[in-house]
């Protein structure tokens, strides 16, 4: 469904004519972040993606990644947004999470208990800053125009976490504060008053 | 006159120029028709993404990377292009046109009624006679046929309507505005306000000049803080030609707008010496159409006018229309538009903000203000823009290393705070910086492409490096413990502070257009857009192109009613 909905989306405004109720239906609505269109997770990578973004966004006394809906949203990503060369890195990197831990521990990540899944998921940090591709630039913001394909797994497991995390409901509105109506500006204002940054 | 008139007048454009003639011309009570080549846009009800939760934008607010190579290749790096926006901007793959070799050229382009006032940054300057003097002075250009004088009560008459919000500082080279109430600064913002003030005298910051409402004005409502303007206001509390003007010329009922309308060429009748005709192509139906009036305001835009005068060639004149100068689409301007510098600091990590200020500062021209200052290596001058923002979750969340309940406490606070300097300068009129129709590639509407030859040049470029030099003096004494010098930026046309092409003059034989905006030549032709300018200031132009057009209007109409035209 989504993918249709996205279709139409990209001809409406690339045809003819410029359709403001479709646009606001779609954009409104019809296109929820966190439903593929189509099942690219088995049963085992679904359990995996989903342990790995509540480790990544765990629950604490606000909702963690699961809640979120955010391994659905990872699903999305991986299906619909990423290509073939970012869905490789990302196969193979749940792939060698599984080799991490049959050699460290003698069994599968799924069948690790939850200190052994901490040591492969930063063994994969360290990888992945160990390939000096890890994003230390200012400015390079998550939602970029320019995303690198080339980056690696554990950078790509936590950008799509956090991605969907703090643009969810749960996330923008519980986790980070959300104003969509300030009616005015305050430049002088204690952060402790807000106590989170904005999801914006 | 000859009742046979479709109209009185046409306007060609319904932007921030557009939108003006229109107002002024039907105000006036004139019947108008506006032929704007983008599609329609119905004020409020079209604005589809306003106030769109982040939870409802697709893929998390990734982009679609395909179809931005593909389509939309130029008009997306611009800041204010996203899924959010990209149904007001024209598809780049449709709507082709050519660069000489290794001169890039970025044409920004809106395609909907009103143009880029929708999406504009909204920041308003007035120009002063150090601006309109300075072709004389240094000898780069033509002079200027007008002075601050004669457009001084003109910016005024367009400030009162459109709402500019700012801060009086009585400066000779950036004259006030009829203000609305200042926005603020933030406490970094005003930390730095007051050591570069005190380190450098002469030197002011201020709050950005902008038109937003910072107070109802008329039926237009203040600015609620939502952040992204060019989403669309329903309040109309930014200014665009959906929220004033084109309001405006609908309440006399003199105006008739036709969306869709290519303008392919102007037709000059030989015996009248006058602009006969508009002949238009239906953008959606391919079908041409011929429209008549008495007067013809061109405000297309910088290159859309100067594409249709490049394209109305005849007997007459051979090289373009209104051109026997032989200067038509030479001397093309835009701002360099380079972030100078950063500061970052960790000082004022317990300080945070509330809403989303649609603005920021403006540190006014202060290089060679009375002469060549002794240390600059350039001639003219830059400005500021700028403003201190903290490095929020979608800036550091890849930053910050780890994962789990300790990062995601972390990431509740933002890291720092960035104050950025952003150098506009002052590009000078070059003869071979231009535009010509590049008859062997044609669109598809089987119309000549336009080709673009800009570049920047030593003076720009080294006024660049001043901006730099400069920007990081000023972040040094404002004692920002980590300053990261930038001074590079994208190629020409990314100001969208595009100028020249038509230039005014008081010569026939070096200008298209008079004192008044009307062509030498034609006498009912008149180019009120970016084309006409001589020079650029350093300061954002659209205020200006505002000014110039009310005033045009009321010369033309003045003119009309005489029997001079």
């Amino acid at each position: 469904m989504i993918r249709r909905d996205i279709l139409k989306y990209i001809m409406m405004t690339t045809g003819v004519g410029f359709s403001g109720s479709l646009a606001r239906q779609v954009l409104a609505g019809a296109v929820p972040n966190a439903t593929s269109s189509r099942p690219i997770f088995d049963a085992a990578t679904s359990e995996k993606v989903a342990i790995l973004a509540e480790m990544i966004i765990p629950k604490t006394d606000t909702p963690g990644a699961i809640e979120a809906s955010v391994p659905k949203f990872i699903e999305m990503m991986v299906a619909d947004w990423y290509n073939d060369q970012e869905r490789v890195i990302f196969f193979n990197g749940l792939a060698a999470l599984d080799m991490f831990c049959e050699q460290g521990f003698k069994k599968p990540f799924l069948k690790c208990k939850p200190e052994q899944q901490v040591t492969a998921l930063k063994d994969a940090e360290a990888q992945a800053k160990s390939k000096n591709v890890f994003s230390m630039a200012m400015g390079n913001d998550i939602q970029s125009k320019n995303i690198d394909s080339k980056t690696p797994f554990f950078t790509k497991i936590k950008e799509l976490t956090v991605l969907g995390y703090y643009t969810s409901d749960v996330g923008a509105q519980h986790e980070l504060s959300y104003d969509p109506m300030p009616m005015g500006y305050e430049g002088d204002y204690d952060f402790n008053k807000v106590g989170k940054q904005w999801s914006w | 006159m000859n009742s046979s008139y479709d109209f009185d007048a046409i306007v060609v454009g319904s932007g921030i120029t557009g939108g003006w003639a229109a107002k002024e011309l039907t105000e006036k009570g004139l019947k108008v028709l506006i032929l704007e080549r983008g599609k329609p846009l119905t004020h409020g009800k079209d604005y589809v993404t306003e106030h769109l939760e982040p939870w409802k934008m697709p893929f998390g607010g990734r982009v679609p990377r395909e179809l931005y190579k593909n389509d939309y290749f130029v008009q997306s790096k611009c800041y204010a292009f996203d899924e959010t926006t990209r149904h007001f901007w024209i598809n780049d793959r449709e709507n082709p046109y050519t660069t000489a070799p290794d001169k890039p050229f970025n044409w920004h382009r809106a395609d909907v009624v009103g143009g880029k006032s929708l999406l504009w940054g909204r920041q308003v300057y007035r120009w002063s006679d150090l601006d309109f003097e300075a072709n004389k002075k240094d000898g780069h250009g033509i002079d200027w046929p007008i002075r601050y004088k004669d457009i001084k009560e003109w910016y005024s008459y367009v400030e009162k309507f459109i709402g500019v919000s700012g801060q009086a500082e009585n400066l000779p080279q950036l004259p006030d505005s009829e203000f609305l109430p200042p926005m603020a600064m933030n406490v970094v913002e005003k930390a730095v306000k007051q050591k570069i003030e005190a380190a450098f005298p002469g030197r002011i910051m201020t709050i950005g000049r902008c038109a937003n409402l910072t107070e109802p004005l008329g039926e237009r409502g203040a600015c609620h803080y939502c952040g992204p303007c060019q989403r669309g206001c329903s309040v109309g509390a930014y200014f665009s030609s959906h929220s004033s003007t084109l309001p405006a010329a609908q309440k006399t009922g003199n105006i008739t707008l036709r969306a869709n309308s290519l303008v392919e060429r102007l037709e000059y009748d030989p015996k009248t010496q006058r602009i006969a005709a508009v002949n238009v192509i239906d953008t959606q139906t391919k079908e041409k159409l011929r429209f008549t009036a008495k007067l013809v305001f061109l405000c297309g835009s910088t290159f859309g006018t100067l594409q249709v005068l490049m394209n109305s060639k005849s007997d007459s004149f051979p090289n373009g229309l209104a051109n026997r100068s032989g200067t038509l689409g030479q001397y093309i301007m835009d701002h360099t538009d380079y972030i100078s510098a950063l500061g970052i600091t960790t000082q004022f990590s317990d300080k945070y903000y509330k809403g989303r200020r649609p603005n920021g500062i403006y540190v006014p021209r202060f290089r060679n203000l009375s002469g060549r200052d002794a240390d600059a290596d350039f001639v003219r001058g830059y400005g500021f823009q700028g403003m201190a923002i903290p490095a929020e979750w979608k800036s550091t969340a890849m930053q910050l290393p780890g994962f789990g309940a300790d990062y995601k406490r972390a990431l509740r606070k933002p890291a720092a705070w960035a104050m950025a300097f952003v150098g506009f300068g002052e590009c000078l009129p070059y003869k071979d910086n231009q535009v010509t129709l590049d008859d062997k590639l044609v669109d598809r509407f089987g119309l000549p492409q336009l080709r673009f030859e800009v570049e920047y040049k030593d003076n720009e470029k080294r006024m660049q490096k001043d901006a730099t030099k400069q920007a990081v003096a000023m972040l040094k004494a404002a004692g920002m413990p980590q300053i990261i010098p930038i001074g590079a930026g994208e190629a020409p046309g990314s100001a969208i502070h595009e100028m020249g092409g038509a230039r005014m003059g008081k010569d026939p034989k070096e200008s298209v257009l008079n004192a008044h905006n009307q062509a030498h030549d034609i006498s009912n032709l008149f180019v009120t857009d970016g084309s006409c300018m001589a020079s650029s200031s350093c300061v954002n132009p659209s205020l200006t192109f505002m000014a110039l057009t009310a005033r045009a209007a009321s010369y033309a109409v003045k003119q009309l009613q005489a029997g001079k035209i």
